[in-house]
């Protein structure tokens, strides 16, 4: 156990000497200040309101139509301002002059079918904008016109707008940052022990009282504990930006389990083909397989990570314990024959 | 010289091969296969994101629910409630009504579903009825002209039609007009195709096909078939094309790396070929395969070949470069692994973010894949488009190849020092003596992109704090990196001896000062060619903001330069923090004055 320690002090401080950790640090942090910044691009697409967008800003629609059209009660519900004109040419003069930023224009005696003019500016922005501030208004108006041709529209699509960050946050952002240092833990993995084979330092190791297990297992726990570091600050950023993560602790541990499952695979990797250059390539295609695969098990990790930060009550407990114990067992496995792997590995 | 390029990427090619020999090249192939294999069967199935994440409780006589993030779950009423309080389920669907609870999450499902149900509703009225009946709203989008618009006039298409006013439709006539406008019957057969095939898109919607995900039709829009933008289809396309070519860098850097650390490049560097040929000839089996990755992608996905190639060409040239200069600067793999990442994840999200914006701004044309998703899209690719995406590209690839052939030589690449004295030297072999005046002209131009780029991740990493913490954050660190552009090739002549005397100290300082000015002023013009102009630009532009940040980077320069001849090149981090001062004085002054937050 002693030579484990003292096996691990030297793999440490060879990471942090040569800073590696540290850019690993940099790395996460970047990924996920990044992924903030994305979270909120998503969010500005569906509900501009969220980042304050038409919030304060009334929007202010001329509008040309029946005199019982209930379009204009539709938007004002939405505090928009309406103001009617009687034709169009006033109306647009009025937006030339700034006075209103839209016109919605609908012919009077039109039966069945409406066919009705949108006018909005040039500008990118502004019709987007625009456009989602009309979308809610528009569809009670096509429901109203539906019931009125004698449809009966059982489930309404309006009605309060949920988070929409909400999805892409739980199942493509946090697993994304807790993967993200397991991956990274193979390719340190990778490296340091490729490099013992690459420096020929190998033999000079096997000299030393320590059993090659011990060797392999201090490397692969270097490249875990700076994993552990990273998640950490994933997990830090994450809170300090305000999103909540449920069952933090089931979901490190999850994430833990992947990068020590990730590291053994790494570590077999580099065992067998022992140059760098061809066990990362190696490396990056089983990585693919394995994402590629993983999609396919029920449930898959992502889903699993997905469903424990969302705060689901609802999830496998088999499946959890399968995959924290499971790398584990592992590990334990190849530690006790790992004499024999190093041994043929030279 | 072509022939050199050819036998040096022979070589490369061979070398490659060797590499790959033996029993294991069947391991690798077999992995490789299986990649492929798997990531097309998820390409083909179709990425479902957020699989069950929802747990719905539904009573017997609902609707069913087909929307693979639901799982759903038989439930009577009573057993519902308890269910729903103690959160095993999130929502409970009653018939017609949805109950849920008040927290976050329950809201959300309920929404969710709520829209999943009104989709599915949408498509049994389609099926009853016919479509005049179920899509009776159909709104034509049209665009008007306001004078502030025509401040775009030199650079934007011919103004779109001017509505007119169709017939008489004063509310004071009491009969009905004649129905819509002789216009509105032909109008409605148009739209009546146009809505079939809003339905059709919107039915094979979602985020599994990108084509379908990326087509949109904003001429005519019924109300309740808006596609909503979906972002993701670019991130998709980020992963389809781009991995790929990551792949091609990462053995790449690889190479060089090895035959660094194998000092094999002391036989290289003998032989009679110049090191542009070195470079190039390298470089040329993975520009190979890049191509072939891209045709073999656009084709299995629908595309243009001819113009995906042109798209992602410069993509490529960019991370081969990228790979290249962090391979001649690091000396160990591990290095070379993080600064690889850092700087791809840096690479990707340049890709990214402003894609995500494609149709909603004209800013998302910074990112060449806006031009591929409009490719996708089937909408036509303009020439000043494709400029502003690919030419810094194009431009950082040059510098590279420029600075990587300075480089190349044994004293830089074999030495063990630390970082920023590899950095002066990496300078002192890019200046030419000889050239002075023209050397600090060029040098700060040529650190221009660098400095934005790390001003750049400045702002994503700021990101995180609250507000006046973090503009004065990213302040004194765009500040700081301004002032060492500037300055550090004084500081590398300083040291080489090669200048003497204040007032030449004075003249490079401030060549060098009107260098990053110039391109700084250019790269603002340039990019302002296609985007939409707006106020802010117009400030810029206006005369007084010319002639101001230019004194004041050739003041915050000199003042740097000389206070670095008279004391010494050991306090030219002092040196840095006066110039940094007076300049982040002038840009607190500047927007104290505009007024801005």
């Amino acid at each position: 156990m002693n030579e484990y320690v003292v096996l691990l002090k030297r793999e440490l401080l060879s990471l942090t000497r040569e800073k590696t950790i540290i850019l690993a640090i940099m790395v996460q942090l970047l990924i996920a200040s990044l992924a903030s910044v994305i979270l909120q691009g998503i969010m500005a697409f569906y509900d501009p309101a969220s980042i304050g967008w038409g919030t304060g800003v009334s929007l202010r629609a001329g509008f040309i139509g029946e005199a019982g059209s209930p379009l204009p009660a539709y938007l004002r519900s939405k505090g928009i301002i309406v103001k009617p004109f009687s034709e169009l040419t006033s109306a647009e003069a009025a937006f030339r002059d700034h006075q209103i930023d839209t016109i919605l224009f609908v012919p009077e005696g039109q039966s069945n079918v409406v066919n009705m003019k949108l006018i909005l500016p040039r500008t990118e922005a502004r019709r987007m904008v625009i456009l989602v501030m009309l979308d809610e208004p528009l569809k009670e108006y096509e429901d109203y016109l539906r019931q009125a041709n004698g449809i009966e529209v059982n489930y309404k699509d309006f009605g309060g707008q949920p988070y929409s960050g909400y999805e892409f946050l739980y199942s493509v952002l946090i697993p994304i940052l807790m993967l993200f240092p397991a991956l990274v833990a193979g390719s340190i993995v990778i490296d340091v022990i490729s490099e013992e084979f690459e420096n020929k330092t190998l033999d000079t190791l096997i000299s030393a009282p320590v059993s090659g297990g011990q060797v392999l297992i201090s490397k692969m726990s270097a490249a875990i504990i700076a994993a552990v570091i990273q998640l950490l600050i994933s997990t830090g950023l994450l809170i300090w930006n305000g999103i909540v993560v449920e069952r933090l602790i089931l979901v490190l541990l999850l994430a833990v389990s992947f990068a020590v499952a990730i590291s053994l695979g790494a570590a077999i990797i580099a065992l067998w083909f022992k140059d760098r250059q061809r066990a990362q390539f190696v490396y990056s295609m089983t990585l693919i397989t394995a994402g590629a695969a993983g999609y396919f098990l029920n449930p898959s990790p992502f889903e699993l990570l997905a469903k424990l930060s969302s705060g689901a009550l609802d999830f496998s407990v088999l499946a959890v314990a399968i995959y924290t114990m499971l790398p584990i067992a592992i590990g334990l496995a190849i530690f006790y024959r790992s004499k024999r792997l190093v041994l043929a590995g030279k | 010289m072509s022939n050199c390029i050819l036998t040096m990427a022979k070589w490369e090619f061979y070398r490659l091969k060797l590499r790959f020999s033996g029993r294991s090249r069947f391991v690798v192939l077999a992995i490789v296969l299986l990649a492929i294999i798997t990531s097309y069967l998820v390409y083909h199935q179709g990425m479902v994101v957020g699989k069950e994440l929802y747990t719905v409780g539904v009573s017997p006589e609902s609707p069913a629910i087909t929307d693979p993030r639901f799982k759903v779950v038989r439930l009577d009423r009573d057993s519902s409630r308890t269910l729903l309080s103690q959160r095993v389920i999130d929502v409970y669907l009653d018939g017609k009504t949805i109950i849920s609870r008040s927290d976050e999450r329950s809201q959300y499902v309920s929404g969710t579903l709520r829209k999943h149900l009104a989709r599915q509703e949408l498509f049994s009225i389609a099926r009853r009825y016919d479509l005049n009946r179920a899509f009776p709203l159909r709104v034509e989008v049209v665009t008007l002209e306001t004078p502030e618009s025509h401040l775009t006039a030199g650079t934007e298409p011919p103004p779109a039609p001017v509505a007119e006013p169709e017939g008489p439709s004063s509310t004071s006539e009491p009969a009905p007009s004649p129905g819509p406008p002789a216009a509105g019957s032909p109008t409605a057969e148009i739209n009546d195709a146009e809505v079939r095939q809003q339905l059709d898109v919107f039915e094979s919607g979602g985020l599994l096909k990108v084509k379908e995900a990326l087509l949109s039709k904003p001429d005519v829009i019924v109300p309740s078939l808006t596609p909503m933008p979906l972002p993701l289809a670019q991130v998709t396309l980020v992963f389809s094309y781009v991995l790929p070519l990551l792949l091609a860098g990462v053995f790449f850097a690889s190479s060089i790396t090895e035959e660094r650390v194998n000092r094999k490049l002391t036989v290289l560097l003998s032989a009679p070929v110049s090191k542009l040929q070195v470079i190039l000839g390298k470089m040329f089996p993975y520009l190979v395969y890049s191509w072939l990755a891209v045709a073999v992608i656009t084709l299995i996905m629908g595309g243009k070949v001819w113009l995906s190639l042109a798209i992602f060409t410069p993509v490529t040239l960019l991370i081969l470069a990228t790979y290249m200069m962090v391979a001649l600067t690091y000396r160990t793999f591990k290095d070379l692994t993080f600064f690889t990442i850092l700087v791809l994840t840096a690479i990707m999200a340049y890709l990214v973010v402003p894609a995500l914006l494609t149709g909603v701004s004209d800013l998302s044309y910074i990112s060449p894949l806006t031009l591929a998703v409009e490719m996708y899209r089937g909408e036509a690719v303009a020439a000043k488009e494709y400029f502003l995406a690919t030419a810094p590209l194009y431009l950082i690839f040059c510098q590279a190849l420029f600075v990587g052939t300075r480089l190349f030589n044994e004293e830089f690449l074999t030495g063990f020092k630390p970082m920023h004295v590899k950095m002066a030297e990496a300078l002192n072999f890019a200046i030419d003596v000889n050239h002075l005046n023209l050397s600090a002209f060029l040098s700060s131009l040529f650190l221009l992109p660098l400095a934005f780029t790390i001003e750049l991740l400045a702002i994503v990493f700021v990101h995180n704090l609250s507000l006046p913490l973090a503009l004065w954050i990213l302040i004194i660190i765009s500040v700081t990196i301004e002032e060492l552009a500037k300055s550090v090739i004084i500081l590398v002549l300083l040291k080489n001896g090669a200048i003497r005397g204040k007032i030449e100290t004075v003249k490079l300082s401030a060549l060098s000062a009107v260098g990053f000015f110039s391109g700084e002023k250019l790269l603002l013009f340039l990019a302002l060619a296609v985007l939409s102009p707006s106020a802010f630009t117009a400030a810029v532009f206006g005369a007084g903001l010319l002639i101001m940040p230019l004194v004041l980077h050739v003041v915050s320069t000199c003042v740097v330069g000389l206070l670095t001849t008279r004391l010494g090149a050991k306090y030219y981090p002092l040196a840095i923090i006066i110039g940094s001062v007076i300049h982040a004085a002038y840009n607190l002054y500047v927007i104290g004055t505009l007024g801005m937050p």
